[in-house]
């Protein structure tokens, strides 16, 4: 292993390393939860700017678990970067209990190295291993308020679906073993997509209803409205985007160069997956009056778009996905930014009613989580709609034209509930039943930073794509070159 | 170069500051409305001297901020095209943007919605520079759309009224008509051409069509349906004389200087498919010359002071369409602006003059104000003259004989049009005056007394009314200023003068088809405008005598007030559409495509009932789904 | 086929021995209902009380503690019986692991977790302002 080996480690390296400083910060400081806060952050942008370092000596394969090519970077950068989104909104909102508060950073940044791990596993030993390091923490950060007995609940409801689904995976990645002899993904897709065995089928079914319960697609998606309910807004985010983005480009790296998706089975399977879950995710949405349980619905329909472009395969599909996630990541993080920023220590800002007449105290907050609305409904001139333009464009490419249509359909179907949230935001303020929330509370500035940084993103994607476009093919064609390599 | 991305951007920053912060003090989102097209004004400037002291070859310039879409083989920047037409039309944008902005820091004040006025006007200045500065028709469409926006918007500006409402949206509805034909029109040419770049345009289709191919003229015929919508030109004109619901700086920003020109521009813009379709350049002629005749003889009648102003403005478009429709490109730009600055001056002092009479409109109910508001009356004299075009105000005089002289030499038929160029200099002059003598001479002014009276003013009649401040009487004076000297920029050679503008505007658009007149006819043809519109001021004398008279009333019933009304196209209009949609409103209140899209949303709301119960919250159900997921998953994957 | 074939006939053969068995006990075995034959300790004390207490968490989280790092030995032991084949990159590794456990345990220590029972109380107390 070369020296430049070891620096293409060094964004994984930080990200642990700066988490055992975290602990040592929590353990020693006097100020515990602004040394932790500090300390998450500063190896959180540490772990960013290593990335510079060690994009140059990529790809490159570190023994058998891990390959650190430009895409498990980019996907590192995502993932990174969310965190940080979530720490700045994380600030205020845990600040009330100061002194017990600083572990949640401890927690999110090992959830980040999951994500990380995740995204650059090579081999089922390090897929798995990274899914419990992202799931884990998780567990306590969804019951991270230990006072609300809603948030207990769910904690455990996700630790024991987690768990169910992750037997799941391993008894998949057991049978899958079993046939091919290889821990290595790749070979395992390669022996998929040819005339493969029942035994290997069987095992990526298994492993199928893993990686679905992890994404929450249909029908692996019950659990999202109640976790993303019940989980303070901070982890909810970081449940919508990076735990989920992790896992699609997972799916993406090994499945779509290897054509599992273009074909087989396997490609029916997502496609009806991926239909169902648009439609499930919208309908579901349609009548629901809890932003962050609305929220919860519309990603099932988002990850519904992006398998949609996973079916479609090739480099094209590849690109579509990632550049769907970097515009789901900001318009989510956007939204959930609000969310937390308007929270109090008593009551989450969840109901839409609460958001009646935002616009005439935060305007500018309501501006923000216009943009964001409006991203994720798809309306041009915001990253959303460059969004679904190269879905559908990967979509109309491959030919899935039933796809495309149901897509088309759905985004129609989405437009209602994402404008009664929109129309909420500039109706008056009711008089009665959110007497409690009135005066509205001053936003406090990280999270406004966090949602205005967010909601530019959102304008600039959406206004000028052009570059971070080619950026990311250039990134995609790296796969299928990394994955011809790789044999 | 690139400073000409600063032109559009400053008013959409302003707009946004104005917008997110409206809850901020009227008088900050005045000073940040004007800072913006001021610092807008200052670049168009900059841009222009730049691109005046050194003339590219061409002197197209393009700057392309990014690349928005790209589709196969059609792409979609956001680029902006700078050539004199483009550099002209900023100037003229910004500059009487400028002073107008300045004059309703005044004017608007204590207005409610102070800042809300400044937002819309700073949005509307950024899309017309936007639609402006566009070098790709997408883009052209979307400023296009954010000044029709925006002009629904001031126009409605009162909205407690619901007769301003009303006006709003039928402005909107009718432009609306042909902004739908225009976006029909960039498909066409979008499909056909395989291009959305302006220049690109013009250059393909030039190659690929024939002359007078029916579809060139179907292209050209569909931007036209664009342009005669936003310019209020026969037969969508309807909406003009109402949008003067809005405020004035509105009126003398939006509906005289520039929206309703931005036609003028479009068809400038792309000549090269109008030169390929003679038929649809000869029927913008046509237009042009009707829409002179109709809406100049309706001013004649109106007793509205703003009213006349507005018919006075589609008459003057209609002077801009005669000289696209005779190929005077230059000419029809050149009047464009000189229109904008006297008529823009004629709004504003009738805002003066509005205002300082307590929102009084009805002419006849003014009188004798020439002494009581001495400097509004200068002006308006001074803007009054360039409408007439007549020395020694130059603007009018300049522009509007290049484009009767250019009837004159087209060598259609008979002279028509020329004699509708003439018919409508006297029409002019006679409106105007009628409009002069009524407002400001005589001693009369019993109703401004009574009004006075009754609004319990100290002042007497004959005394001067309270003098407009200082940030009124600026704008107006340099806008009169500019009345009296901008012609001078392209005066008749014969004359003395130079045609420095059409030199310039000559490097962006084609020549005239045909060489001048002779040095001899030329001269010949201002002393005949010259001689028509010293007539047209001795009508409008004979008609103002008239209504001095014991017992007149403004008309009301029989032909005077059909003119007045306008030719009764609102009734037609009324009778042919709109009765019949209604009707069919009615009987088609619950017909079946309304039941089949009410029922998708209905099944979909069910749906989501039914789908909604299975989210109960209870872990063994979700983890029974996991595993019937499971077990389908692997149904379906042995099976298939 | 065979193999397995037989395998079933065995599979059989117990279920219905055992099957057997329980039928028979069923039927022939002695059955009594009397005061004494429901309480927990049919022939001991009369339990108090219901058995569902709270119990101090603290013995849960000492056994947790124990077995985390039990388990962390675990890994040491397989280290160490392939240390010289597995050469300096295992031995940083390893390293690497150890002060990773080390880093939990000071973590944990400085918390406060392993001062359990009353002086913990009284320390949890104390820092609160009681």
């Amino acid at each position: 292993m070369s020296a430049s080996g070891y620096l293409g480690l060094l964004p994984l390296a930080i990200l642990a390393g700066s988490a055992i400083l975290v602990l040592f910060g929590l353990a020693f400081a006097r100020q515990r939860y602004e040394t932790a806060f500090a300390l998450s952050m500063a190896g959180l942008v540490a772990a960013l700017a290593s990335l510079f370092f060690a994009w140059t000596g990529a790809p490159q394969r570190f023994t058998a678990l891990l390959v650190l090519d430009h895409f498990a970077y980019l996907s590192m950068a995502l993932s990174i970067g969310a965190t940080i989104v979530v720490e700045f909104m994380s600030f205020a909102y845990f600040r009330a209990r100061r002194e017990e508060n600083g572990e949640f950073y401890f927690l999110l940044q090992l959830a980040c190295l999951g994500c990380a791990v995740l995204a650059s596993s090579s081999s089922f030993a390090s897929f798995f291993l990274g899914l419990e390091l992202l799931s884990t923490p998780l567990f306590t950060l969804i019951g991270y308020r230990r006072e609300r007995e809603a948030g207990l609940r769910s904690a455990f409801m996700y630790l024991i679906l987690a768990g169910v689904s992750s037997a799941f995976l391993l008894f998949g990645m057991a049978l899958v073993y079993l046939e091919t002899g290889s821990l290595d993904i790749t070979t395992a897709a390669r022996a998929a997509s040819g005339s493969a065995s029942f035994t290997v089928l069987a095992g990526l079914a298994l492993m199928t209803v893993g990686i679905g319960f992890k994404l929450a697609v249909a029908p692996f998606h019950v659990w999202t409205p109640d976790i993303y309910d019940a989980a303070p807004a901070p982890a909810t985010a970081f449940i919508a985007t990076a735990s989920k983005g992790a896992m699609a480009i997972l799916l993406v790296r090994f499945f779509a160069p290897a054509g599992i998706a273009g074909a087989g089975p396997f490609a029916w399977i997502f496609a009806a997956i991926a239909g169902i879950s648009m439609f499930t995710g919208n309908i579901l949405a349609l009548r629901e009056g809890n932003l962050k349980r609305l929220l919860a619905y519309s990603s099932i329909a988002h990850l519904g778009y992006i398998l949609v472009a996973f079916v479609a395969s090739g480099n094209q599909g590849s690109a579509a996905v990632s550049f769907y996630l970097v515009a789901y990541f900001v318009s989510n993080l956007a939204a959930f930014a609000a969310v937390a920023g308007l929270s109090t220590n008593e009551a989450e800002a969840d109901s839409i009613e609460h958001y009646r007449g935002l616009a005439k105290g935060h305007p500018w907050a309501a501006a923000a989580l216009t943009a964001s609305l409006l991203s994720l409904a798809g309306l041009p001139l915001t990253a959303g709609f460059m969004g679904k333009f190269v879905i559908f464009e990967a979509g109309a490419g491959a030919f899935l034209w039933v796809l495309v249509v149901i897509l088309a359909v759905n985004s129609t179907i989405s437009i209602f509930y994402y404008l009664r949230v929109v129309s909420a935001l500039y109706r008056p303020a009711s008089e009665a039943g959110t007497g409690s929330m009135s005066p509205r509370p001053a936003m406090p500035a990280l999270a406004a930073i966090a949602l205005a940084a967010m909601a530019i993103a959102i304008i600039v994607i959406g206004a000028m794509p052009g570059s971070l476009m080619a950026f990311i093919r250039e990134v995609a064609r790296d796969i299928a070159s990394n994955a011809a390599a790789a044999l | 170069m690139s400073i000409v991305a600063l032109i559009p951007a400053f008013p959409f920053a302003g707009a946004l500051l104005i917008f997110l912060g409206w809850r901020m003090k009227g008088r900050t989102a005045a000073i940040i409305g004007s800072a913006a097209v001021g610092l807008s004004m200052a670049s168009a400037i900059t841009l222009a001297s730049i691109s005046s002291l050194s003339p590219q070859s061409g002197s197209a310039f393009g700057l392309v901020l990014w690349n928005w879409l790209q589709v196969g083989s059609i792409s979609v920047p956001i680029g902006l095209a700078v050539d004199a037409l483009s550099i002209v039309m900023c100037l003229v944008v910004t500059v009487v943007g400028f002073l107008i902005h300045l004059y309703s820091v005044d004017h608007m004040a204590g207005e409610e919605g102070y800042g809300r006025f400044f937002g819309y006007m700073n949005l509307f200045v950024g899309s017309m520079l936007t639609l402006v500065l566009a070098d790709n028709l997408l883009l052209l469409y979307l400023g296009w759309e954010g000044v029709g926006l925006c002009s629904y918007l001031l126009i409605g500006f009162w909205y407690r009224e619901s007769a301003n409402g009303r006006a709003a949206r039928k402005a909107f509805i009718v432009t609306r008509i042909g902004d739908i034909s225009l976006l029909v029109g960039i498909f066409l040419l979008a499909t056909s051409l395989g291009s959305l770049d302006i220049q690109e345009i013009g250059r393909r289709a030039a190659s690929a069509w024939p002359l007078g191919s029916p579809i060139a003229s179907l292209a050209a015929a569909l931007v036209l349906g664009g342009a005669l919508g936003k310019s209020a030109q026969l037969p969508l004109h309807t909406w003009l004389p109402d949008a003067m619901a809005g405020p004035s700086p509105v009126s003398a920003l939006i509906h005289a200087a520039t929206m309703v020109t931005a036609g003028v521009y479009l068809v400038a813009r792309t000549n090269a498919l109008f030169a390929l379709a003679p038929a649809v350049q000869l029927a913008v002629a046509i237009i042009g010359a009707a829409t002179l005749l109709v809406a100049g003889w309706s001013a004649l009648f109106q007793t509205d002071i703003k009213r006349v102003l507005a018919y006075s403005t589609m008459s003057q478009i209609g002077y801009m369409f005669l000289a696209l429709g005779l190929g005077a490109w230059t000419g029809a730009i050149f009047h464009l602006a000189m229109h904008a600055f006297f008529k823009a001056l004629l709004f504003l002092t009738a805002g003066v003059i509005i205002n300082a009479l307590h929102h009084e409109h009805d002419i006849f109910k003014m009188g004798g104000l020439a002494r009581r508001m001495p400097f509004a009356f200068w002006v308006f004299l001074i803007g009054s003259l360039g409408l007439t075009a007549l020395p020694p105000v130059t603007s009018g005089f300049a522009s509007k004989d290049a484009i009767v002289a250019r009837a004159w030499t087209s060598g259609d038929p008979g002279h028509l049009l020329w004699i509708a160029a003439m018919l409508g200099v006297l029409i002019t002059s006679a409106y105007t005056f009628r409009l002069l003598f009524v407002v400001f001479a005589g001693r009369g002014a019993s109703a401004a007394n009574a009004a006075n009276a009754a609004h319990g003013s100290a002042h007497e009649g004959g005394q001067e009314l309270a003098r407009p401040g200082p940030l009124l009487t600026i704008p107006l004076g340099i806008l009169a200023f500019f009345c009296l000297i901008g012609g001078l920029v392209d005066f008749p050679r014969i004359l003395g003068g130079v045609p420095w503008f059409g030199t310039f505007l000559g490097t962006a658009l084609p020549p005239a088809r045909e060489a001048e007149a002779g040095g001899g006819s030329e001269l010949a043809l201002a002393l005949a405008s010259l001689g028509t519109s010293l007539m047209g001021i001795l009508i409008g004398a004979l008609l103002w005598r008239r209504s001095l008279k014991p017992g007149f009333v403004s008309p009301s019933s029989g032909i005077a007030s059909f003119f007045k009304k306008g030719w009764g196209f609102d009734r037609i209009y009324a009778v042919l559409f709109q009765t019949p949609f209604e009707w069919l409103c009615r009987v088609n209140r619950r017909d079946a495509v309304n039941l089949a899209s009410n029922g998708i949303g209905t099944a979909n709301l069910a749906f989501s009932r039914v789908l909604r119960s299975s989210q109960t919250g209870m872990i063994r159900w979700y983890v029974a789904f996991l595993a019937v997921g499971g077990a389908l998953v692997i149904a379906a994957a042995v099976i298939l | 086929m065979n193999g397995l074939g037989s395998l079933a006939l065995y599979l059989v053969v117990v279920v219905a021995i055992v099957g057997f068995i329980m039928v028979l006990t069923h039927l022939l075995g002695e059955r009594h209902s009397q005061r004494g034959t429901a309480v927990p300790y049919e022939s001991g004390i009369f339990p108090t009380g219901s058995a569902r207490i709270r119990f101090p968490s603290d013995f849960y989280l000492v056994a947790m503690f124990f077995v985390v790092f039990d388990v962390a030995a675990v890994y040491l032991f397989a280290w160490a019986v392939a240390a010289r084949e597995l050469g300096w990159a295992g031995y940083a590794a390893i390293l690497v692991f150890s002060l990773e456990t080390i880093a939990g345990l000071a973590y944990l220590w400085k918390m406060g977790a392993f001062d359990w029972g009353a002086r913990r109380k009284r320390e949890h107390l104390e820092r609160h302002g009681y």
